[in-house]
């Protein structure tokens, strides 16, 4: 198993080197993680304010759970990319660990291009959802919240992670020492 | 094809994938899309991949999850890992072995604000190790000691994997976190009487250090109000019914956000790794729960849980038996997987099955509970058994000279805790379940 995100230090280890191609994915995928992150944060903040509403004022904001949905939706699929960029989807690696090095990093390349595909699948379909829920205009309950809304950060997160991965697919780089 | 047969099949090309080093949650996910695809054509899927994703990612109650990350990153930044780790050193440090058992103490306070090992692990090996290591404490007994420590973090709840079985199995979070509660005092209590073991035995791997005036063991015993305030606030609220999880889990971010801050752990770069540590730990988490989604549809569209289920009741094999044989299953997989991974790829197929068999006259509802608290004690074993305990791998990563075969051979007494606690819960269920009646 891959392990260096999973301890605190895990700002992304190749942001500041590589190649043009390689900074400018890294700076992408840090500032959607971090818009992501961003979310969250707000997200627990509002949930607060809410609570807080609810306990002084008996008056809660309207739409809370709701919120909190879409929110989540949004920042969790913000950071996929970067989590791919640094590494932390996890693999098994207990069986190849008598491969070769050469081996083992090929075989990662065909793993992130798997990777790459299903992404990309994912986001053509929501691609797909999303303009289906345009024209139905479907929306939330309380706040009538239109659901394409958090559709849109979705399709463009899976549609990076796709790119993210097919760029890993072509220079993968060897698991990096924790 | 019989339901079994698609399953049989679906384990092979999984594993498959697996040995090939694609990712475990493309592997779920490319394994549950050929079976579909076989099974009910393209268009149907391609129809649920449209709703898929968002269904499951604006799911309200997977919503803690994130925010139980951002706790656990704002608690590792806030220093709380120290006064925790301090406390424990002024309190039983001058004991035999005294200042491990304050840091297997320290990791379960930390597991009272953190959800997840590896982070526990991480950080108090940062705190502890060096301070062991400056008191004579030997570095393979002191790895081994943080490395069985840092397993507290699941176990003692908020726990990331208890959230993600409460899910699956649609049980109450907060009678899981309840029932998790004694267990963690066990597993615990079994650590520093391990460590009292030892420290008798070898006592060149664990001396006593001097004590501490009583007037400096109540100081730093109150440095750590932070973290008994965030505890009670957050699991009393849970358990209290007063906050949902995630109302919880915001609030305890917030909470641990602002005591890092007033400690100065929280500068702007600091907080930009504190959201990017949150992103990396949530975006493998939440890509595994879509490949763990597509592979649930495909066995439900075969109807493999529920077949598998009514084969293993109809079979007379013994109840006992078949959960042994689970929990076997879980070691096995916790040799190669994480604990995430494995729940996720597990539950969906076992849970059906131990609802089907009678555990003691247990109870639907207890029986839920009882076997998600089993499951996750099993499953955290992983994180310190060779080949690939991470635990293991990231506290002697730090280590200036233990090696990891050597941090093994200390981890095996905590090992065999660990195995007595579980077999002590499976055998007397109420264990987990007596904290449920008082509640």
């Amino acid at each position: 198993m891959q392990t260096q995100t999973l301890t605190s230090q895990s700002v992304a280890p190749s942001a500041r080197a590589g190649s043009a191609t390689n900074r400018f994915l890294a700076a992408l995928c840090c500032a959607l993680a971090v818009a992501g992150g961003v979310l969250l944060v707000a997200m627990a903040l509002m949930s607060v304010a809410s609570i807080v509403g609810r306990w002084l004022f008996a008056a809660p904001i309207i739409g809370d759970y709701e919120l909190i949905e879409i929110m989540c939706a949004m920042a969790t699929s913000m950071t996929l990319p970067y989590a791919h960029f640094i590494g932390a989807h996890v693999i098994v690696d207990f069986f190849s660990s008598r491969f070769t090095a050469r081996a083992s990093l090929r075989l990662d390349g065909l793993a992130s291009a798997l990777l790459a595909a299903v992404a990309a699948l994912v986001a053509w379909q929501m691609a797909q959802g999303l303009h289906e829920l345009r024209l139905s205009h479907d929306a939330s309950l309380m706040l009538n919240l239109p659901t394409w809304v958090g559709y849109v950060p979705m399709v463009a997160s899976f549609a990076l992670l796709a790119v993210v991965a097919a760029y890993r697919a072509v220079v993968p780089t060897p698991a990096q020492p924790t | 094809m019989s339901a079994l047969t698609w399953g049989a099949v679906a384990v092979v090309v999984l594993l498959t994938l697996l040995a090939l080093r694609v990712h475990i949650a493309v592997a779920m996910f490319a394994t549950g899309l050929m079976g579909y695809v076989w099974v009910a054509g393209g268009a149907p899927l391609l129809a649920s991949l449209k709703t898929m994703a968002y269904a499951r990612y604006s799911n309200y109650d997977l919503s803690v999850v994130p925010l139980f990350l951002l706790m656990g990153q704002f608690a590792t930044h806030g220093g709380l890992s120290r006064a925790l780790f301090r406390a424990g050193h002024a309190l039983v440090g001058h004991w035999r072995g005294g200042m491990a058992m304050g840091a297997v103490g320290a990791c379960a306070g930390f597991g009272a604000i953190c959800g997840s090992s590896l982070a526990t692990a991480a950080t108090m090996g940062q705190v502890a190790l060096p301070e062991l290591r400056e008191h004579g404490y030997s570095e393979r007994f002191a790895t081994a000691v943080l490395a069985a420590g840092g397993t507290l973090g699941i176990l003692i709840p908020p726990s990331v994997p208890l959230v993600i079985y409460a899910i699956l199995a649609e049980q109450n979070i907060a009678k899981l976190f309840i029932a998790a509660f004694i267990p963690g005092l066990l597993a615990t209590l079994g650590y520093v009487l391990v460590i009292a073991i030892v420290a008798r035995i070898s006592p060149s791997d664990a001396p006593a250090v001097g004590a501490q005036p009583w007037r400096q063991r109540l100081k730093a015993l109150g440095e750590t109000w932070p973290v008994l305030l965030i505890f009670l606030v957050v699991i009393g609220g849970i358990y209290g019914g007063v906050f949902t999880p995630t109302e919880a889990a915001a609030i305890g971010a917030v909470a641990t956000g602002l005591v890092a801050w007033r400690n100065g752990g929280l500068d702007r770069r600091s907080l930009v790794q504190c959201l990017l540590g949150t992103a990396g730990a949530t975006g493998m988490i939440f890509l595994i729960l879509l490949g763990s989604d597509m592979l649930n549809v495909f066995f439900a569209l075969v109807q493999l849980p529920t077949e598998l289920a009514h084969t293993i009741t109809q079979s007379g094999f013994s109840p006992l038996g078949v959960l042994l044989v689970m929990l076997l299953i879980y070691l096995v997989l916790g040799c190669i997987m994480d604990s995430l991974s494995m729940i996720l790829l597990t539950i969906p197929i076992f849970f059906p099955i131990v609802m089907g068999v009678d555990l003691w006259g247990l109870g639907a509802d207890d029986k839920a509970i009882w076997f998600g608290v089993l499951a996750l004690m099993v499953v955290e074993i992983g994180l310190i058994t060779p080949p690939v305990g991470l635990n293991v791998f990231i506290i002697s990563s730090m280590a200036k000279q233990a090696s990891m075969r050597q941090t093994f051979r200390y981890v095996l007494p905590f090992l065999a805790s660990d195995v007595l606690r579980i077999a002590l819960v499976m055998m007397v269920p109420s264990i987990a379940l007596v904290a449920l009646r008082v509640f």
